[in-house]
């Protein structure tokens, strides 16, 4: 029986979210679980996880909508990337240049 | 003779070679020294010292990581700071 079983609220300690709340979704391992909540919904390692008192019942596959709710925090819907047309430039007109009598020395 | 401001310990001398074989002594302006933690004094990673020309012209996402407190404390103060924070509440 450890501290981080599913339901459990924890805090990152570690990462660019560190300091973020989640809760545990999945146990994986001894060493990882998967995590969700103000983060998104992650494999991290339970060294980088600070648990707290609070344990909120969450069913084991939650949706990320469900778990912001029980949180209390902000639901953020990720945005679909949407692929920017790539427009296609139309060629410079370049003009040459004719060469100099003497480059063309040059070239002989 | 080097001109007198060059004689200050804010350029640093350097010996160069000449192609004509001659070693001449050049003038260079030094670097800053690299960042510490706020916290224990460590030396910071991630994080590019040069002079401010150099600097300004870095994008500011390549000047210091992508954590809080990033470029401020180190990893390990920073872990202090977080646990700190959440077990307050």
């Amino acid at each position: 029986m450890t501290m981080f079983d599913v339901g459990r609220v924890c805090y990152k300690i570690a990462g660019r979210d560190a300091g973020k709340k989640g809760v545990i979704v999945e146990v994986l391992d001894v060493n990882y679980v998967v995590i969700d909540g103000a983060t998104r919904r992650r494999k991290c390692n339970v060294k980088h996880l600070e648990p707290t008192d609070q344990v909120i019942s969450v069913k084991h596959g939650s949706a990320s909508e469900d778990i912001a709710k029980a949180l209390g925090i902000p639901f953020t819907p990720k945005k679909a990337k949407q692929k920017k047309e790539q427009v296609k430039k139309a060629p410079k007109a370049t003009v040459k240049k004719a060469a100099t009598p003497a480059q063309k020395e040059k070239k002989a | 003779m080097p001109i007198p401001q060059l004689k200050s310990r804010t350029f640093r001398r350097v010996q160069r070679r000449t192609p004509g074989g001659k070693t001449v002594q050049h003038y260079h302006l030094r670097k800053p020294k690299q960042p510490h933690c706020g916290g224990c004094g460590a030396i910071l990673h991630g994080i590019p010292h040069e002079r401010p020309v150099i600097m300004r012209n870095i994008p500011k996402t390549m000047k210091r990581p992508e954590r809080p407190y990033g470029g401020v404390l180190c990893s390990k103060c920073m872990r202090v700071a977080i646990v700190f924070k959440a077990r307050q509440g």
